[in-house]
């Protein structure tokens, strides 16, 4: 039989060389599903020490995968053994170094920031914006309160972070069931909060929080 | 040439006779001329299927010499070209079977002029079993989502790999790197699922054909009354595991619906997906056959040379 630990992190969590984290943790959950010891998959194909040898493999490709510096030392490593090609790897931190919301324009994105921190400074949204923060559950109707107030419009916000009118509207006004997953809102709330200049992680923290208590689990 | 499918599993009771005899049927009714071989000797029961309950021909004929063409011990199941080679006239058990007997038996199968072959097996491992699950270049295997039955499934699949594995140490020239391996460790040939990892120690070039020969079997799968409860991905987990830690292929065809009304069709003496042909059960059987056909054209028949001499 083919021996687990001959094989690379990749190979055992069955994941390309250019995974993104997001991608390492659901490989780890659904590996973690096959391999644990009230798997009917893998019931009776491996004795209990094989199987915790095995748990123990995944477990150090989780850790060793999804920490940046490690993973770039372990990755050096396979490519000097030659089990991987270099040029995965560079694509790799291409693809990395690609925000998740690609700005078209960065002048503009600059030209954009300028222009809503100086309607900042001429009108009073900092009363506004400190109102929001103060509370604990952020709505989406709070967010859409901010942005016309600063005035500026959905497609503004497009223009600069990707995020479709479509999503943006379905997170203003709510709609939890056209809300993207957990994770891209998460980053989508970040960008929108950053471009309206205050505090993302209040903001994330308080919508989550909101969405949680409006929507059955 | 035709496309031989065995159909094993190990355990017993699982629905072996039941997707034999239904996938034939489907197989029939798209027109490719299809026997049914009822290889459980001592445990027949492929005929009952059929609402046969006697026959006129059938596997003893051969075995006892009076015919000597296999093709001609075949009766009619009663669907349009659908035969049945049966051996519910067979006194012998199967663990019993002379070895020259299941290698004629198994050349005589090679040899059946019709477009497909599927292969009825009896529960177990024994080594004329898997013999007869190993003759082809593919083998499907039966499971059903409970533990003994997985376990029978994983211990079915490991016996005939090694058997496989052994088939292929004897045949090619593997001879040198064996008794290089020998000197080392001893006991190799049994049951060491190490020897292909020796071998590559030893001589890698020698390792990577035996890995490519193995590769070259296709174990492939089915999941058998699958119900409410049943974890619908266990298939694919299932594939996964098997791919990752064996050299062989592995693949999930699908899984079939637990159904009541398998039963009536029996007592009632006609084929579950004629009888009951738009059920979630058939739909599952005629998704199968497509699977299966997804990735072999019947109409390119493999080569010769693709099915290895035992
Ligand atoms: N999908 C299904 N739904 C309901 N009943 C089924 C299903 N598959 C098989 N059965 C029933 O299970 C019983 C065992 O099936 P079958 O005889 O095909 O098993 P087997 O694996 O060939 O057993 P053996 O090893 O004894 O030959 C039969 O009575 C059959 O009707
Ligand atoms: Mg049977």
């Amino acid at each position: 039989m083919k021996k687990f630990e001959s094989q690379t992190y990749y190979e055992i969590l069955d994941i390309p060389v250019q995974a993104t984290p997001f991608e390492i943790r659901q490989a780890y959950k659904s590996a973690l599903a096959i391999y644990n010891e009230d798997s009917l998959a893998t019931y009776s194909f491996f004795s209990e020490l094989e199987r915790q040898e095995v748990l123990k493999r995944i477990e150090e490709a989780f850790l060793i995968l999804t920490d940046q510096d490690k993973r770039a030392d372990y990755d050096r490593q396979l490519i000097h053994d030659g089990k991987i090609a270099a040029a995965a790897v560079e694509k790799k931190e291409k693809k990395k170094a690609v925000p998740l919301f690609q700005t078209k324009n960065v002048v503009e994105k600059n030209a954009l920031f300028k222009r809503i921190q100086d309607r900042i400074r001429e009108t009073d949204v900092k009363g506004i914006a400190e109102g929001m923060l103060s509370k604990d559950l952020i709505s989406g109707s709070d967010l859409r309160n901010l942005r016309e107030s600063v005035g500026i419009g959905i497609e503004e916000i497009y223009e600069v972070t990707r995020i479709t009118a479509s999503t943006l509207k379905a997170i203003e006004q709510d709609e939890y069931d056209k809300l993207p997953t957990a994770i891209y809102l998460k980053n989508f709330l970040k960008s929108y909060a950053e471009i309206l200049q205050v505090d993302s992680e209040k903001i994330i923290a308080g919508y989550m929080k909101n969405l949680s208590q409006n929507t059955p689990s | 040439m035709s496309y031989i499918f065995p159909i094993g599993g190990g355990k017993g009771g699982i629905g072996k006779t039941f997707i034999a005899s239904n996938i034939g049927a489907i197989f029939a009714k798209q027109g490719k001329t299809v026997v049914l071989v009822d290889l459980d000797l001592g445990g027949s029961n492929l005929h009952t299927f059929f609402g046969i309950n006697g026959v006129n021909t059938g596997l003893h004929n051969f075995l006892n010499k009076s015919q000597t063409n296999l093709s001609r011990v075949v009766e009619s199941t009663g669907i349009p070209n659908l035969s049945i080679i049966s051996s519910m006239n067979c006194s012998i058990e199967i663990p019993n079977l002379f070895h020259a007997q299941k290698l004629k038996i198994i050349k005589a199968i090679q040899n059946l002029p019709f477009d497909i072959v599927i292969l009825d097996l009896g529960a177990g491992t024994n080594s004329n079993i898997l013999d007869f699950f190993l003759c082809s270049d593919e083998g499907i295997f039966v499971v059903t989502p409970e533990p003994t039955s997985i376990e029978n499934a994983f211990r079915f699949v490991q016996g005939a790999y090694f058997r496989r594995l052994k088939q292929l140490l004897k045949q090619h020239d593997f001879n040198a790197a064996i008794k290089e391996v020998n000197r080392t460790s001893d006991d190799i040939m049994v049951k060491s699922p190490d020897v292909i990892e020796k071998i590559s120690e030893h001589d890698p070039e020698q390792g990577k054909k035996l890995q490519e020969k193995l590769a070259e079997f296709n174990f492939k799968f089915i999941l058998n009354l699958l119900q409410k409860q049943n974890d619908e991905k266990l298939g694919e987990k299932i594939e996964k595991v098997c791919n990752r830690h064996f050299y062989s292929n592995f693949q999930f065809l699908g899984n079939i619906r637990y159904d009541p009304r398998v039963y009536d069709s029996i007592l009632s003496k006609q084929i579950y997906v004629d009888k009951y042909a738009y059920t979630p059960t058939s739909t599952d059987l005629q998704n199968i056959v497509k699977t299966w056909q997804g990735v072999n054209t019947i109409e390119s028949y493999p080569d010769q040379k693709a099915y290895e001499k035992i």
